[in-house]
């Protein structure tokens, strides 16, 4: 009945101590404390920790005598019976020992001390514990990690979504999200739709965007000139430009003049901006150097290189008007057929001051006549109606030559045939005014049918009656007569015409075909700070102003004018009767875009437009209205 | 015996780091090359405004990939000590300050036109990869001076065998204690002092510090026992104090040496995301040309 006790150490270099102590007792205490059988100086074990008894030939019986156990072959447990023969492996703390049987019979308790004092004490690999590898993923499998991930889903997904993609796309662009990560910058709001949809415009993978690909649904845009033209008429780029070409033809980009050289996409949402200045100049600004049969002047600047302007005037009135176009510096003369003091109409003293000042509450006038007074701008306001007679003179200038019961009756303005044929009818049907002489109460003398009598003067009339009709024609279509004044007038025999004829008059809408000019967005100046009617006698002076009128405001896209202002402000590359195309102002509301709005403001009165000037002003609208809040401004 | 000084390149001087490599010589040239891209940049008049698309773009966007991939070479380059001109060490001053002048440069490729998308993807990776270097030469600026003050003459191995020696001596000195205060103790021992987490490290801050808690418990129970100087608490508590402090100094030196490690644990890998992006980015624009 005795126990072997064999405590194993470790010398530095490895090599095992063991120390063996036999204890006859049949039961050993074991325990941090000193007076133990079994002393374990280990922190991890109670001052008295267990007791291992013989409990016969073949078994011993291990208990814990406090609260704290022991493990049995990696179980913890507070009690244990063990067959030494069989052997067993317990652990006190950092402590294990190995129960087994000698040949004598004496139990073997082999003791080894497995952990180490502390934490720190444990075999520490120096490079490792004092570097940071361990608390952070590796340097190398993030960087592959990462690398990989944006492989895949910045090239491998956007391409698998282009080459996957059905010939018919018909999916919502909110749902194409692919290679929606390649996008430089949403497109204007016009390509909104075309948003995820990249092959509508990159037809075919490492091919620049075609012209084709914008002619697919612009079908219509006119060619600024002939392609071989336009070819003559660029100017040689500067060494960065020629350099891009290069690389640009190397590359297989289409030659310069691509529908996306001026139109760029992807430069952020909201309305596309219009071609700046520099697109237009590239060609125009040295144009009659390579162009020398052109007619158009260089124009590099509207502010400082811009050619005067020219204005197609009427060199021949009539029924077949001829025009040319004539520099504003020429002081050409429009012949519109039309005779019309602007002058007389303005002044502010006259008698048409005084007239109109007798019409203020029927017609609205001030104390002189204005300009509005009688000219009406169309229903967009870009532009004026021509005057028309019966709306915009007849209040002064009435054609009236009779009044029958209570309604005036006129004479027909533009049918000259007409105004005949009334005269004659008046002269025939009515006689004169009988002499309150002619009673019948009254005696009558004889004598009365005498010349310079009364009864004469009755009885000559009305004998005389058809044959003043005539007079009274030729009074009307000569000097001093309704229709001389205003109008030229043929007598009869005249180049062989059998009639009074007057010369058909033709008041142009336009004078600057190429160029665009707005009236509504200049609406805060007034008319006479650009045209000087006030003292134009004659109706054939061209009132249009000349560019230094334009240039008190309007300066050169990158001037410090009030306004600034690009080619595309007036021109269209595209060339088209339209306004130049412009885009609506980034403030305008959504909802207020599609309408045209502040016609009625004062100063502008609206007008019932004819059905084509209104269709044709919807079609820009919001352009129009985004022009005038960014002018107005 | 006289001994050979060892050949130098002209003008190079001994300790000379590699920020002062040849009188600035690759911070001047960085310098140059920002001017030249910020004066050009105003010049040039790109229509409607600058864009990587412009020839001016191209321009940009080619130097800069080329600056780097050359830059990426200081991975392999470093791995080749050499001297003189070419040495490493000017390698690397070019590095640095060439690796600067690339927030200019690629700056101005972008025309400051920046989004959600791949493109900008590698430009913020690029930017991240800068900003971690920048945080790299600060912290080799100033941080090693710190370490050698903290380390007072002695080697990590030292400050580790230091704790050891504590620990030995704490484990002996506990072992007459009833088990609940030798419990505290054995905490203290059985705590990595390379435990904790990233942010332990980096702040230097173990709240959660075992050896200080047993202290603390410690003081409780000896705070109004008078010292007679045969108390084995009385020497526990010593040797818990001097554990502290030791402890302390090897916190404060894995402190330093984490700062002086972290930012390659970005850089690295942040570059090679960076080559991927770059890509992603030359590929996506030339494929939707």
């Amino acid at each position: 009945m005795s126990f072997l006790v064999r405590q194993i150490s470790l010398t530095a270099d490895g090599r095992e101590i063991v120390r063996a102590a036999t204890l006859s007792k049949p039961q050993l205490s074991l325990g941090r404390a000193a007076e133990n059988d079994i002393h374990l100086p280990d922190l991890a074990l109670e001052p008295n920790h267990a007791r291992i008894e013989q409990v016969d030939d073949r078994t011993i019986r291990v208990r814990a005598t406090g609260t704290l156990g022991f493990d049995l072959d990696g179980r913890t447990v507070l009690r244990a019976e063990i067959d030494p023969a069989k052997g067993a492996e317990l652990r006190f703390g950092g402590h294990r020992i190995t129960v087994s049987r000698g040949d004598d019979g004496a139990t073997i308790l082999s003791i080894r001390r497995v952990d180490a004092v502390s934490e720190a004490s444990e075999e520490k690999e120096e490079s490792r514990v004092f570097s940071l590898r361990g608390l952070l993923l590796g340097k190398r499998l993030t960087a592959w990690g990462l690398a990989l991930a944006i492989l895949i889903g910045f090239l491998a997904i956007p391409i698998w979504s282009y080459a996957s993609r059905p010939a018919n796309d018909t999916r919502n662009i909110y749902r194409m999200m692919g290679d929606k990560s390649w996008s430089s910058g949403p497109l204007s709001q016009a390509h909104h739709a075309l948003e995820g949809r990249c092959e509508t415009c990159h037809q075919k993978a490492f091919v620049s965007v075609r012209d084709s690909a914008c002619q697919t649904c612009h079908k219509n845009v006119h060619d600024h000139a002939p392609a071989a033209r336009i070819a003559m008429a660029r100017a040689q780029p500067g060494l960065g430009g020629q350099f891009l070409g290069h690389v640009a033809a190397a590359f297989g980009k289409p030659p310069e003049g691509a529908c996306v050289d001026c139109h760029r996409e992807h430069e952020g949402a909201g309305p596309m901006q219009p071609a700046p200045q520099a697109f237009c100049t590239d060609c125009h600004g040295t144009l009659k150097d390579r162009l020398k049969d052109s007619k158009l002047g260089n124009a590099e600047d509207f502010g400082t290189s811009h050619p005067q302007f020219s204005a197609l005037v009427q060199t021949l009135p009539g029924k077949h008007p001829r025009f040319s176009r004539a520099s504003l510096d020429t002081k050409p003369l429009d012949d519109s057929g039309l005779k019309f003091p602007h002058d007389i109409h303005l002044s502010a003293t006259g008698g048409v001051a005084k007239m109109a000042r007798t019409m203020k509450a029927q017609y609205g006038f001030g104390d002189a006549l204005a300009c509005k007074d009688c000219h009406k701008p169309t229903a967009d306001g870009t532009r004026f109606l021509p005057v028309n007679m019966e709306r915009d003179c007849q209040m002064c200038h009435s054609l009236a030559f009779e009044t029958i019961g209570g309604t005036m009756r006129t004479l027909r303005h533009g049918q000259p045939d007409q105004v005949v044929a009334d005269l004659r009818a008046y002269y025939r049907s009515t006689g004169p005014a009988r002499p309150v002489a002619l009673g019948g109460m009254t005696r009558r003398r004889p004598g009365d049918y005498a010349q310079g009598q009364l009864y004469h003067a009755w009885f000559g009339a009305v004998a005389a009656r058809p044959s003043r009709a005539d007079e009274a024609i030729r009074a009307v279509f000569s000097r001093g007569g309704a229709c001389y004044d205003c109008h030229t007038v043929t007598a009869p025999g005249t180049n062989g015409q059998p009639s009074w004829q007057v010369l058909a008059v033709h008041q142009p809408m336009r004078y600057m075909m190429n160029g665009w000019f707005d009236h509504a967005a200049h609406r805060t100046e007034k008319c006479e700070s650009c045209h000087a009617a006030p003292k134009s006698h004659d109706a054939k002076q061209l009132l249009l102003p000349g560019l230094d009128s334009c240039r008190t405001c309007h300066g050169g896209e990158k001037s410090k004018a009030d306004v600034p202002s690009g080619c595309a402000m007036c021109h269209s590359y595209h060339s088209g009767e339209g306004a130049p195309w412009a885009p609506a102002a980034r403030s305008t509301k959504k909802d207020e875009a599609d309408r045209p709005k502040e016609l009625d403001r004062p100063g502008l009165q609206r007008v019932p437009a004819k059905a084509g000037t209104q269709s044709s002003r919807q079609n820009w609208g919001p352009a129009f209205v985004g022009t005038r809040g960014r002018l107005d401004t | 015996m006289a001994t050979r000084a060892p050949r130098r390149a002209k003008g190079e001087v001994l300790h000379d780091g590699f920020l002062r490599h040849a009188g600035f010589r690759w911070l001047k040239i960085a310098t140059l090359i920002c001017l030249l891209s910020i004066a050009s940049y105003m010049l040039v008049d790109v229509t409607p405004h600058h864009n990587g698309g412009s020839w001016y773009g191209y321009a940009m966007g080619t130097i800069g990939l080329l600056l780097i991939l050359w830059l990426t070479l200081l991975g392999l380059r470093k791995r080749a000590m050499t001297r003189g001109r070419w040495s490493l060490k000017a390698w690397t001053s070019a590095h640095v300050y060439l690796g600067l002048s690339l927030i200019v440069i690629a700056t101005l490729h972008t025309g400051f036109q920046l989004g959600w998308n791949v493109h900008t993807l590698a430009y913020a990776l690029m930017m991240l990869v800068i900003l971690s270097g920048m945080f790299g030469i600060t912290v080799y600026a100033t941080l090693p001076a710190a370490l050698s003050n903290n380390r007072a003459e002695m080697t990590q191995v030292q400050m580790l065998d230091a704790v050891r020696a504590i620990d030995r001596q704490l484990h002996d000195a506990a072992q007459p204690l009833p088990h609940d205060k030798a419990v505290l103790v054995r905490q203290s021992l059985e705590q990595d002092p390379f435990g904790g987490s990233l942010l332990n490290r980096l702040s230097g801050r173990y709240p959660r510090c075992a050896t200080a808690r047993a202290q603390a418990a410690l003081r409780h129970w000896t705070g109004d026992q008078p010292d007679t100087g045969n108390d084995p608490l009385e020497k526990i508590d010593a040797l818990l104090e001097r554990k502290q402090a030791m402890l302390a100094r090897l916190r404060r030196h894995l402190k330093l040496k984490a700062l002086l490690e972290i930012w390659l644990y970005v850089h690295v890998p942040a570059t090679l995301a960076l080559l991927a992006a770059l890509t992603a980015h030359i590929v996506s624009v030339f494929f939707y040309w």
